[in-house]
């Protein structure tokens, strides 16, 4: 025997390894609204590992192989009837249980990395699968994402205990394994180094490094007075007379926030318009009125306007957009005392948050609770 | 080194100088013409004195039982933006010597007249109130 130790998994197996568990670890912890692009982010490094490891299986150095670590069933139900007892045999590579895990978890990856872009595409409107489907699929897609999310977290769950199990019966640290690459030779197994395969490993990083600089290139490149977005929505329909005259007091909230018999009911009674007179000339509150109507919350261009449009029941016109279902769901957990804060003011204050408000997006990844009143600018 | 005033500089002044005197022409004008209708419509001789005064007087609103004034949201310096009491939307300065907007557009100062008399005072404002205002925030 030349050496005691072995390389075993070579370099991009091991790159991968960890960059999936810091990838799914990211997207888990930055889920939700507030941190989408970066969710998003991970997301892509999590796909692009997994669409890595395929190839990999078929072209990497032997352990790394499929066929070197997928084995038929029985044998597999065999592996386990020993591994109950704690008399499993000892393999240098995957041993046939964790082979299959293998598969197992890759393919609930490669599911939630679809149903994550089916999701970002149909519900957000972004990605290359934007709009590919109409938004009533978003709900099913969303909750598959979440369901196949919790379904692999089990499985990493379950890897664990086998990992930890299996080094305490083989008196081996294999998470330690995982890092060097090497493991002690003891059994008649193929009894070679693996080729360390750099230059791939190095690609891989390249490529993931690169992706990710282009990725927050908004954040880095970024200078001006106006906060960066990283989602822009779309084209929203604008009116100078609109912005004028609404925002003369209030942000002027876009029309595709409220249904049009709302807009319908607060310009037919504008002398008390949240109790003052607006005192509008008829010439002025028609073209308002048209403005309003076509760009309204039934048209639902936009993810907040569809979600409004959806929460409103048909007998209802509600005249406050922080009247409706989807409104107050959405702020239920903001506690009473933000609202009151001086750099905040009340709920009619949406641009005190929302970076892209005048613009009528309400994006996820442009929220943010301000600080305090010295990082807050107030633009409405 | 000497500036050399060519013809595009010259026009350009010509035209920055024609611009300015319009804005002041447009504010005197629209004043001059809303003090001549108010007079028409029944008030007396303009006493920006008197204006000052409505401007400042404090009011206790009928319904909440607040005080409001003019100054709750235009401030006591009308050379400084104000900020709405309601909506906390920045409102740009009163003065017409720092905004030269103000004061130019006839409809406009009739509908914020409308508008805030309604809110401030509970009621419209008479011609011979809107007439003294107009006189005391021309002269800011």
């Amino acid at each position: 025997m030349v050496s005691s130790k072995l390389r075993v998994w070579d370099l991009p197996t091991k790159v991968f390894h960890w960059g999936l568990v810091l990838s799914f670890v990211a997207a888990w912890l930055l889920r939700g609204d507030r941190y989408l692009h970066l969710h998003v982010l991970a997301g892509y490094l999590f796909f692009f590992l997994l669409l890595f490891r395929l190839y990999w299986g078929l072209a990497g150095s032997f352990h790394a192989r499929f066929s070197s670590f997928i084995r038929p069933l029985p044998e597999v139900w065999e592996y386990l009837k020993k591994a109950t007892g704690r008399k499993a045999p000892r393999h240098l590579g995957h041993n046939p249980a964790g082979g299959w895990a293998v598969l197992l978890l890759m393919s609930l990856g490669l599911m939630i990395s679809i149903t994550g872009l089916l999701t970002l595409g149909v519900e957000e409107g972004h990605g290359p699968l934007a709009g590919i489907l109409g938004r009533e699929w978003a709900a099913l897609f969303h909750a598959s994402h979440q369901a196949l999310a919790w379904a692999m977290l089990s499985m990493v769950g379950l890897h664990l205990v086998a990992v930890f199990r299996e080094s305490v019966l083989h008196r081996e640290n294999l998470p330690l394994a995982m890092l060097t690459g090497y493991k002690r030779t003891d059994t008649k197994a193929r009894a070679e180094n693996v080729q360390p395969h750099a230059a791939v490993a190095l690609a891989l990083l390249g490529v993931m490094l690169g992706f990710s600089l282009w990725w927050g290139r908004g954040y880095l490149l970024h200078s001006g007075n106006e906060p960066y977005l990283p989602f822009s929505g779309p084209m929203l329909s604008r009116n100078a007379l609109w912005e004028e005259e609404c925002g003369a007091c209030h942000l002027a909230y876009h029309p595709s926030l409220l249904p049009r018999r709302s807009w319908n009911r607060l310009l037919t009674q504008q002398e008390n318009h949240f109790s003052e007179d607006l005192y509008l000339d008829a010439g002025t509150i028609s073209r308002l009125r048209a403005y309003a109507v076509t760009g309204e919350a039934g048209n639902t261009v936009t993810e907040a306007s569809w979600k409004i449009h959806n929460s409103i029941p048909a007998a209802k016109t509600p005249v406050r957009i922080t009247e409706t279902g989807y409104w107050k769901n959405k702020h239920k957990d903001i506690p009473e005392k933000l609202w009151t804060r001086s750099d905040i003011g009340g709920r009619h204050n949406c641009t005190a948050c929302h970076l892209d408000a005048r613009q009528g997006w309400f994006e996820d990844g442009a929220m943010r609770i301000p600080f305090n009143e010295k990082n807050m600018t107030r633009i409405m | 080194m000497a500036i050399k005033v060519n013809r595009r500089m010259m026009s350009a002044i010509f035209l920055v100088g024609i611009s300015c005197g319009l804005v002041v022409t447009a504010q005197v004008s629209a004043v001059q013409e809303l003090l001549a209708e108010y007079g028409r419509e029944g008030a007396g001789k303009y006493n920006a004195v008197n204006g000052e005064k409505l401007w400042k007087r404090v009011q206790v609103d009928a319904k909440t039982g607040q005080k409001r004034s003019c100054v709750t949201c235009h401030t006591n310096d009308l050379r400084k933006p104000g900020k709405h009491a309601r909506t906390g939307k920045l409102i740009k300065p009163m003065a017409p010597s720092v905004n030269a907007d103000r004061l130019t557009d006839k409809k406009k100062i009739e509908k914020w007249f409308h508008r805030n008399c309604k809110w401030t005072l509970g009621r419209i404002c008479t011609p011979q109130e809107k007439a003294d205002i107009l006189a005391y925030l021309a002269n800011q």
